[in-house]
This record gives structure tokens, sequence and C-alpha cells, in this order.
């Protein structure tokens, strides 16, 4: 009975009057015809368009920088699927996509993912040109707070190396580690990243009066630290000597 | 007098129960898990930080609008079904009537800001979890008691929940708009401006500092501490009294 009675509460199609029925049709018709002559819906890329101010989003959303910041990390992290459209990263638009990258990290500065995007998925791409604008905007930021960024220009310094095979910037990038992140937190195998460079730059003078300053300044008081400046020392003076000996053959 | 308030509390608690509210809060918590999950398979780092953050704002606006949807359309079909008119022949006084609603609402905002709470156990450190849901609690009990002002001001369901939401959002965001009048990327000295500055400073003094309520930083850095609920509590007491004289000022001059 209770069913019934929710199955049966309206009165039959038959009691609405034919003029409605026949306007239903019509407009549902009329509907239909608007979208024929429509232009038909193409999949195409978009460009990235420049972000707005933080400001901005901070109101949009209420008053939550951090929700907006984690959504538009998302929403960018995807920008390269687009309805319909699959863009790679080669075809983004690399310094706008660093301004995305700032006002990310304006609205949740305790925040890291733009820095790991930029790192690992934007630097990683196969163009040196984009590489290096986002190697340059980590250490831009890293510039900017070199405590806190101190890790995404450790990678910066393995990326210039390896895959864009810029010493000079690798060195640079090392340079700046050694010397601005000084922190307790910082492990001393990203301080001591310039010493990997210069080695591998083949100034293996360079690095060993760079070790041997090091462990002299008395600065490092880490046991494991001054162990591995220690064998570092034997390991260059050992390919010091077998250069020498080279170059006297 | 005060069994009077308890007996209404109590039928607007009941009726919130039949009208399934608690179903429809136990909905938008599959929703926001079903959200909260997938977002955790997108982000390649930070995963917790990014769900707690979009889960918790997602709560809390979904609080929010519950909270409003339901007393403004409970109180307006007592309006129109004229079961106010009914109530009020008896020897209810008209203040007995608004505590007793509004003790049952609060109980509403309990239950919502608990079950919204205990879904983000799952993913937020639990005594950073409690602080946002006590604080949740006293952001909704100002939502209660602003809807029901402007229930009684304007009587209408469309025009209530217009002024609820207005409000609501102006008190989120109105330090932020504050600040950017006070200190523009380009100084202006025209009166118009002048005006408008001076109106908003005047905002800010009027409306609740909701901005310092139900905090998403709290679940994502580990930043509250109990202490922090102390100058909320003050807040919504301070500013639950000025609305409730609002309601029972437009409420008794009310014609039935």
């Amino acid at each position: 009975m209770h069913y019934y009675h929710f199955l049966h509460k309206d009165r039959p199609v038959s009691d609405v009057p034919g003029s409605v029925k026949l306007f239903l049709l019509l407009t549902l018709f009329l509907q239909l015809l608007w979208h024929s002559f429509q232009e038909p819906i193409v999949a195409k890329a978009e460009d990235l368009a420049a972000p707005l101010s933080t400001r901005t989003y901070v109101l949009s959303s209420l008053g939550e920088p951090i929700a907006a910041s984690k959504f538009l990390n998302l929403w960018l992290q995807a920008f390269d699927n687009q309805p319909g459209a699959s863009i790679s990263f080669h075809q983004l638009n690399y310094p706008r996509l660093t301004q995305w990258l700032d006002t990310s990290l304006e609205l949740d500065p305790r925040g890291h993912y733009p820095m790991l995007v930029a790192a690992r998925v934007y630097g990683s791409v196969k163009d040196p040109e984009k590489q290096r604008i986002m190697m340059d905007y980590i250490f831009y930021k890293f510039n900017e707070n070199p405590q806190k960024y101190w890790r995404w220009l450790a990678h910066a310094v393995i990326t210039a190396k390896h895959e864009l095979k810029d010493f000079d910037l690798a060195l640079k990038y090392a340079n700046a580690l050694a010397e601005q992140a000084t922190d307790d937190n910082v492990p001393y195998w990203a301080k001591d990243m310039k010493i990997i460079v210069l080695e591998d730059m083949g100034e293996v003078e360079a690095a060993k009066i760079l070790v041997g300053a090091l462990i002299d300044s008395k600065e490092i008081t880490d046991p494991y630290e001054l162990k591995f400046l220690a064998q570092k020392i034997a390991v260059l003076e050992e390919k010091s000597f077998k250069k020498r000996q080279s170059v006297e053959k | 007098m005060f069994s009077q308030v308890l007996t209404i509390s109590r039928f607007t608690i009941i009726e919130s129960l039949r009208n399934r509210l608690l179903l429809l809060s136990l909905l938008v918590i599959g929703i926001s898990f079903s959200l909260v999950e997938f977002i955790g398979d997108l982000a390649i780092t930070e995963h917790r930080v990014t769900q707690v953050a979009i889960l918790a704002a997602f709560l809390r606006m979904s609080a929010v609008v519950m909270v409003t949807l339901f007393v403004v359309s409970s109180t307006v079909r007592e309006l129109h079904d004229k079961t106010l008119e009914m109530i009020l022949a008896m020897p209810v006084r008209r203040g007995s009537y608004y505590l007793g609603k509004l003790l049952g609402y609060f109980y509403i905002a309990l239950l919502i800001s608990i079950i919204f709470a205990a879904l983000l156990f799952l993913y937020a450190d639990p005594e950073q979890v409690l602080i946002w849901s006590a604080s949740l609690f006293l952001e909704l009990v100002l939502v209660v008691a602003l809807s029901l002002v402007m229930l009684f001001t304007f009587n209408q369901v469309p025009s209530a929940l217009t002024g609820v939401f207005i409000i609501y959002g102006a008190s989120r965001i109105v330090t932020s708009i504050f600040l950017m009048a006070k200190y523009p990327i380009i100084a202006h000295t025209s009166i118009a401006q002048q005006f408008m500055d001076s109106f908003i400073e005047l905002l800010t003094w009027l409306l609740p500092d909701l901005h310092h309520f139900t905090q998403t930083e709290w679940l994502a850095y580990n930043t509250a501490d109990w202490a922090i609920l102390l100058p909320l509590l003050g807040q919504t007491l301070v500013y639950l009294v000025f609305l409730s004289f609002i309601a029972l000022f437009d409420f008794y001059r009310k014609n039935f």
C-alpha cells in the first residue's frame, strides 16, 4: 500500500493538456536544433595561461590558501592531459610554468610539491633549454631560503652534471650549496658535492685543497663526515699520483 | 520556562533525524572519502598533506552548507505550516522558542562536526583533528545563529540563504580584502576609494573573525594547540549573543 502510493501518486499522462505535451516536444526539438547549429566540439591543446595573483586564489578559496595550493599543484600536474588532447611537457611554456610554481609556493610556503615537480617532472624533459629554466628556478628559490630548499639544488647539481653535462653550472650550484646551506640538518654529502664536481671536472688538486681546508677549518665535527673526507683525500691523492705518472711518461 | 526550551530543542533534533540529515552526512563522508582517495592517487609527493588540505576544505564547506540549508528550510517550514503560530498560541515566550530552536540546532551542528571529524582521523593527527572539529563546531554555532537571523529578517528561503552565504563568505575573506585595500599596489587617494576603504574597515569591525576558525593548516602541518580555541570561543560567544539579540529583536516585532 505504502509503495503503491509512491508509484501512483501522480495523475495519468492523459490528464496533461495536449498543448503542454506539444510544447514539451517542440522545445526539446528546438534544443536539439540549436545544438546542431553549434560548432562541433574538437579537442584542442590549450596554452598555459598566466596565473592570477595569490590574493585572488586566497579570496576565491574563501581563505583556504593551503587547499588552493594543493589543488593548483594537481591541476598543473595534469595540464599535459587536457580533455581529448594530450600535450607533452616539451610544449609547455616553461617561464610561465615557473610563475605557477611560484604562486603555489606563495599560497603554501611550507610545501615542497612545486620544487619536486620542478626538479623531477619538468626538469627531467629531454630539452636542455627547458631543463636549464627549471634548474635556474630551483637555484633562484634556493637563494631565497637555502636551508629549506637545499635538497632540490642538490638534485639540480646532479641534473647539471649528468644530463646537461654542464660542469660549470654544476659547480656553481655546488658552490652555493657549500656556502649557503650551513644548517645542521643539511647532510655532509650535500655540502660536499663541490668536491665531487671538481673531481669529475679533473680538478683533482683543487678538490684535494678543498677537502684539506674543510678538515682544517674545524667546522666539521661529525665523525662520519671527517672519515668520508679523509677517505676522499686518499682517493684524490691516488688520482693525483696517477695523473702525474701519466704526464711524466 | 527551561523545560519548554528543552522540549522545543528535543523536537528540533527529532525533526532533523527524520529529515535523514545524518544519512546525508554519511553520504557526504562517502563522497569525500572517494574524492580524497582519488586525489591521493594523483599526488606524486606530499601525499598526506594534499589529501588532508583538500578534504578539510571540502568538509568545512559541506558542513556549513548542510547546516545552513537545514536550519533555514526547517524553520521556514514551521513558519509556513503555522506550527510556529500554534506554539506561540500556547503559554510559550518567543525567547523560549528561539532558545529551544537554537539549542536543537547546536546539537545537530555538534553531530555533524563529530561525523566529519571521524573521516579526518584516517588522514591527520588525532589531536589536531579534535581541535579542528571543536573549531568547526564553534563556526557552525555562528552559522546556525546567522541563519536564524536571516530567516527572521527575510522570511523567504532564497533571500535568507543568499544573506547567510554572503555574510559567511565575507567573514572568511574580509581580512584579506582589508589588507589588499590597506596596502595597495598602486596608491590611491580618490574620495570613492577612501570611502570603500572605510567601508571595508567597518566590515572588519562588524563581521566575526571566521578566517581564524577551522584552519586547514592545523591538519596539514600540525600547528594547532588547545589554547588556540580560547580566542575562537570568545569570538563565538560574543557574536552568538549579538546575533541572538538581532534575531530576537526581529522575532518580537513579527506579527503572525
